[in-house]
């Protein structure tokens, strides 16, 4: 079986990340807040949350919050935030994980300002601006990396702008963490959402979401917290973020895929999944019927998006999947706004995403398998 | 052919508004299955050329998709319209019995 479906999910994980799981399942469980009986005093989450740190640009670590994932993150901002969607900004390249919540969430469901793409799916910092000068806006919502292109947006210079025009600036780092560099605080990022199974190499249902001191959000959830077991009224100035129990297991498996992602370098893991890429979109090039989305990127993410005359995206998969045993993905991508900018119609396109372990001889194998379809 | 099963596809978002199922079949699929299986109306691609041959009926309300030699095939069908598999269900293992 070859998987190329690594922006959906990444697949092997690495042997550290396997073994970590066998270790947290075994152990006697962490406490928490509810038990003395931690194995052996290590703070497993503070661990965690340093480790996300130093991987996303973020000093103060303790603002790190752990979730099921990006989606639970990206719904505890935006409700948290509690700002009406006609109030934000954002972009035809998100994913429904922004999206929804945007148009559904009570209390704050409307219709957001949204910012359009070029063809490649690269969203224009001066955009922004444009929008920004001429409305009552309180925040700007950004994909850093489209899970559809590629598309790796300019974090900084919209940093710069939402700051300028005093926006509350939240990136959504799903699809570029752990795979590229990110910079948070110097990108003066007021709240960021992550997914742990993606790049990170955790396991899925493990994430969070960062928020900067001093912007205040209601939290989504309201539990035990392990202290101050009497209250029951929360104020403004005194919210827990992490409430009922955590995925303890999951984080400390997340933290040691943490650490192997520091060990192996970013950049490592980035220069090697760029020679992937441009091998593909080389022999993509060659092959007829073949329309990559993105093609003129200067930069991207770790995938490859195209379609092709003969088939749908859809029946192309269905055919790679279960004639080649090769593992791709079809159709919008939970993106669904993008599509009409880059012109990939409601079909959507086929998505080829790489990992650290995928070798040339898997672009061999889909080049191969495309070209006895042509 | 007999359909002994069905189970819903978990890449039900490919196909947007609409809902996948698996039908899995007693058997693996023989041409002769997938002759059986134009007996749904609808336009009908055999790419015979691949190791595995793919095959496609496609109709307004539904999408059949399958490869030679799987014990399943994929239904897609709108979901305002999902009497259509049951329809093809009872057609493919009623004609069996009779």
């Amino acid at each position: 079986m070859v998987y190329l479906n690594n922006a959906a999910t990444s697949y092997p994980k690495p042997d550290a990340v396997i073994n970590a799981w066998q270790k947290a399942i075994r152990e006697l469980p962490s406490g928490q807040f509810r038990s003395s009986a931690d194995a052996d005093g290590a703070d497993i989450l503070s661990c965690c949350r340093k480790r996300l740190g130093r991987l996303l640009g973020i000093a103060d670590t303790d603002r790190i919050y752990f979730t099921s994932g990006s989606t639970e993150g990206l719904n505890a901002i935006i409700a948290g935030l509690g700002i009406e969607a006609s109030r934000i900004i954002t972009t035809a390249t998100e994913h429904n994980s922004v999206l929804r919540p945007l148009y559904n969430l009570p209390g704050i469901g409307g219709s957001p300002v949204l910012l359009p793409c070029d063809e490649n799916g690269t969203v224009s910092p001066e955009s922004l601006e444009e929008k920004a000068k001429n409305g009552d806006f309180a925040a700007f919502i950004l994909n850093h990396c489209s899970n559809v292109t590629g598309a790796i947006q300019d974090a900084g210079a919209f940093g710069e702008i939402a700051k300028r025009y005093g926006l509350i600036y939240i990136l959504d780092v799903s699809q570029s963490a752990g795979c590229m560099e990110i910079k948070a605080d110097e990108w003066g990022v007021d709240a960021l959402a992550f997914t742990g199974h993606k790049s990170l190499m955790g396991p899925q249902g493990t994430g969070g979401y960062y928020v900067r001191d001093g912007i205040k959000i209601r939290p989504l959830k309201y539990g035990g917290t392990g202290f101050d077991s009497s209250r029951l009224l929360y104020d403004e100035d005194t919210y827990e973020y992490e409430a009922g129990t955590l995925n303890y297991p999951g984080t400390e498996v997340l933290s040691e895929a943490l650490r192997w992602v520091s060990d192996t370098g970013v950049d490592s893991i980035r220069e090697k999944e760029r020679q992937l890429t441009d091998c593909l979109i080389s022999e993509l090039e060659k092959t007829d019927g073949i329309r990559i989305f993105g093609k003129y990127l200067k930069d991207r993410g770790p995938l490859v998006s195209f379609t092709s005359g003969i088939l749908p995206p859809s029946d192309i998969a269905y055919i790679l999947q279960n004639s080649f045993g090769i593992v791709t993905r079809a159709g919008l991508h939970c993106a669904p706004l993008i599509h009409e900018h880059i012109g990939s119609g409601n079909k959507g396109t086929l998505r080829v995403s790489f990992s650290y372990f995928n070798e040339k001889e898997d672009v061999d194998a889909l080049i191969a398998a495309l070209r006895e379809m042509a | 052919m007999r359909i002994k099963d069905r189970r819903k596809s978990l890449e039900a978002c490919t196909e947007s508004g609409w809902e996948a199922f698996d039908l899995l079949t007693e058997e693996p699929l023989e041409d002769s299955d997938i002759e059986q299986l134009r007996l749904a109306e609808g336009s009908f691609l055999y790419m015979k050329q691949l190791k595995k041959p793919f095959f496609k009926i496609e109709y307004h309300t539904y999408i059949i998709k399958g490869v030679k030699g799987d014990s399943f095939f994929r239904f897609a069908v709108h979901r305002d319209h999902k009497e259509e598999m049951e329809r093809l269900i009872g057609l493919i293992n009623g004609e069996r019995s009779s």
